[in-house]
């Protein structure tokens, strides 16, 4: 196993988020997208920590925030979308487009 | 009472008069025009009382207005000859005015207005003429400006009366720039506005100290262009004969006591300083005598009666300051004095006659059988005209003599010719009226009836007692000025009056009786051509008709630049600026529109548009920054 190839996984893990995130309409698919974006850069973080840095422990802290960050973002997203569905009774992107200019 | 009193009562009766009727009678026009009256009737007779009560030189009665460091400027009422005799002057005529305005006016829509701005009038010239301080009487000229472009302006909605307004009000508006500029440079080189300082200071012979001979040209000169423009002079006469547009009773004020007056009047009232400025003296001269012919020449060809008089108030506001220029304050003074009746005179007769034919023609006037109908207005209009035309022993005889005695030899021939020239244009308008002949060669411009001033018809008695009196009064004091001379000059200190001899006064005598004949040729006796020798020589004829292309010429040179130059601004202010404003608007406006575009609110279009533009940026960065793996 070399650097390439974790780096590699972590593109592809990151192009299917980015895929789910642009090319579905359900907001639950896209939150989803994200973290899967976001696990992606986590891994990368990862893998150049283990191969490159002089210092591990640098990488690791970063992962650990990036954790915590998307469980924040995951609460605070689940209830943006649950409170769309009570005002809309749908979650599907294509009914919000209210800023249309 | 004392002199303060009646001197503020005199002044402030008008005003009050006429705030009272603008302000609140505007529409009740009998109790607007009886207030008016009754403050036309206070004036004269304080200004009577103060005349042959109060003794000559009382002085100056003043408070103090505001100083500059440890000058003051004064606002107050001078006392003396000169202001006495013609401030009672401008009171009587102001009354006989107001009096014959009641009948004229009777059937106008806005009388009430009428005789407020009467009253406005009478309180303008009588606070310039009672003026102590140069600054006072600059404020009262303006005043005497304003009142009368409302007058001349009186009939609002015809569209001639407008512009003469306008014409009259901007022409004497160049020449109150002049005096404004004389009255500054006059305070800087002397140091105080105060007219009785200020004559004390030029009364000696010889300039007083520390002061330059080509400053109090300059001043005099300057003082001058302001008498230029309100007295109508060459080359700023062209306003009066178009103020010939508002009510006839405004005319005549304006021709005889008022506005006009007040340019010859300012002469008088420095004519210690101006006598101290020969050149500009040589100059007013020449002026005055080119002003006095050239008028003479258009009025001679004037079919609208109006229009004669107003020629001739011009060619002898003319002889005033030909007397004034000649070095002699009695002359002037004395020839402003008659003027004013015998001119207010023949004013309210035209009017009379407007008002009962119905045409300011004189051929239409005469055809119409006005004289017969008329008998004691045509008395009072022959005594008018032929004080006005200098024959024997009526006022403008005497006054007229006094101005060609002074005059050096050159004047003396052009007074002359403007003498004959004016007492032939008289008499051609009195024959013309007096003498109708239907089979004559004049045609008629305007046929009777055809078009009133004020659009009214009238049937009443020819000559109503309120028009009947006025006339009356000023034709007596139209005969009799001439003998009151003596009393003006001593009331202005002269002591001896130069009296010419009968060889001296021959020519004068023998020019008006002969412009009288050659009249009766012309226009008065039995199957007379009525046309005048003028109407031989076409070319003439229009030239004195056009009069002069003044008009036409001051229209090329001055109006139409102003006019181009205001249409460009109107054209750049218009095309470039709206333009360029609105250009920036409608930019704006689209480039948001096609942003808005843009903003299709599709969410994943924007996060799309937005890793796209982030991927571009770090992928050029990273390779400039060393490219790839580093």
């Amino acid at each position: 196993m070399t650097l390439g190839v974790w780096l590699v996984f972590a593109l592809a893990i990151f192009c299917l988020g980015l895929y789910c995130v642009l090319g579905r309409r359900n907001l639950i698919v896209i939150l989803i997208g994200i973290e899967l974006m976001l696990n992606a850069v986590s891994v990368n973080f990862m893998a150049v920590n283990y191969y490159l840095a002089p210092d591990p422990s640098v990488g690791q802290i970063v992962v650990l925030f990036i954790i915590g960050l998307a469980a924040a973002e995951a609460a605070i997203a689940l209830s943006i979308i649950l409170s769309v569905y009570r005002q809309r009774k749908s979650i599907s992107i294509a009914n919000l487009e209210e800023l249309k200019g | 009472m004392s002199t303060e009193s009646l001197a503020l009562a005199l002044l402030i009766a008008p005003l009050v008069g006429s705030f009272l009727a603008l302000v609140f009678f505007r529409r009740k026009h009998v109790i607007a025009s009886g207030i008016v009256v009754a403050s036309g009737l206070v004036s004269v007779i304080a200004s009577a009382m103060l005349l042959f009560g109060a003794g000559h030189d009382v002085g100056a009665i003043t408070a103090r207005w505001f100083s500059i460091g440890d000058t003051p400027i004064e606002f107050g009422i001078l006392l003396d000859g000169r202001t006495m005799i013609m401030g009672a002057v401008v009171a009587l005529i102001t009354l006989c005015i107001e009096v014959y305005s009641l009948s004229y006016m009777k059937h106008d829509e806005g009388r009430g207005r009428f005789f407020a701005f009467l009253a406005l009038f009478a309180w303008s010239m009588l606070s310039f003429v009672y003026s102590s301080s140069l600054l006072q009487a600059f404020i009262f000229w303006e005043l005497v400006g304003l009142a009368s472009f409302f007058l001349i302006g009186f009939w609002y909605e015809k569209p001639s009366a407008v512009a003469a307004a306008k014409k009259a009000f901007i022409m004497t508006r160049i020449g109150d720039v002049g005096l404004f500029i004389g009255l500054i440079l006059l305070f800087m080189t002397t140091g105080t506005l105060d007219i009785p300082a200020i004559n004390t200071l030029f009364a000696g012979d010889g300039l007083p100290e520390g002061i330059a001979p080509g400053r109090i040209e300059l001043i005099a000169a300057l003082l001058f262009i302001g008498v230029i423009g309100k007295s109508a002079q060459f080359p700023l006469h062209t306003w009066l004969p178009d103020a010939m547009e508002g009510p006839t009773p405004v005319s005549a004020l304006l021709h005889s006591a008022t506005m006009v007056a007040a340019g010859v009047f300012l002469v008088t009232r420095f004519h210690g300083l101006f006598m101290n400025a020969q050149q500009t003296m040589e100059w007013m001269l020449w002026i005055a005598v080119g002003t006095a012919i050239l008028s003479s020449t258009m009025a001679m060809v004037a079919k609208d009666m109006k229009r004669v008089l107003a020629f001739s108030s011009i060619s002898q506001l003319g002889f005033m300051l030909m007397g004034l220029a000649a070095g002699s304050l009695f002359a002037g003074y004395f020839h402003l004095i008659t003027h004013a009746f015998f001119k207010a005179l023949l004013f309210l007769c035209a009017g009379a006659f407007i008002h009962h034919v119905g045409s300011n023609d004189l051929i239409a006037m005469g055809r119409a059988g006005a004289a017969k109908q008329m008998k004691l207005t045509t008395v009072a209009l022959v005594i008018g005209g032929s004080a006005l035309a200098g024959i024997p022993f009526l006022a403008g005889f005497f006054s007229k003599e006094q101005i060609i005695g002074s005059l050096p030899i050159g004047a003396k021939i052009g007074a002359l010719f403007a003498a004959f020239l004016t007492a032939y244009y008289t008499f051609r308008m009195i024959f013309l009226i007096v003498r109708p002949n239907a089979d004559s060669m004049a045609v008629e411009d305007e046929p009777a009836h055809a078009q009133h001033e004020d659009g009214h018809e009238h049937h009443g008695p020819a000559e109503p007692l309120a028009m009947l009196a006025p006339i009356i009064l000023l034709a007596v004091g139209a005969a009799g000025a001439g003998y009151i001379g003596n009393w003006i000059g001593h009331k202005l200190h002269i002591e001896h009056i130069e009296h010419p001899s009968i060889t001296e006064m021959a020519p004068a005598i023998v020019i008006a009786i002969l412009g009288v004949v050659f009249a009766w040729l012309e226009f008065g006796r039995k199957g007379a051509r009525q046309t005048g020798f003028v109407s031989k020589i076409p070319s003439m004829q229009t030239l004195f008709e056009r009069r002069w292309y003044l008009d036409e010429i001051y229209n090329v040179v001055f109006v139409r630049p102003v006019v181009w130059f205001a249409s460009l601004c109107i054209g750049a202010e218009n095309k470039g600026f709206d333009n360029g404003a609105d250009a920036v608007a409608h930019g704006t406006y689209k480039g948001g529109r096609m942003v808005a575009r843009s903003h299709s609110g599709r969410l994943q279009f924007y996060i799309g548009s937005a890793i796209v533009v982030v991927a571009a940026l770090a992928l050029t960065l990273g390779f400039r920054n060393g490219g790839g793996a580093g």
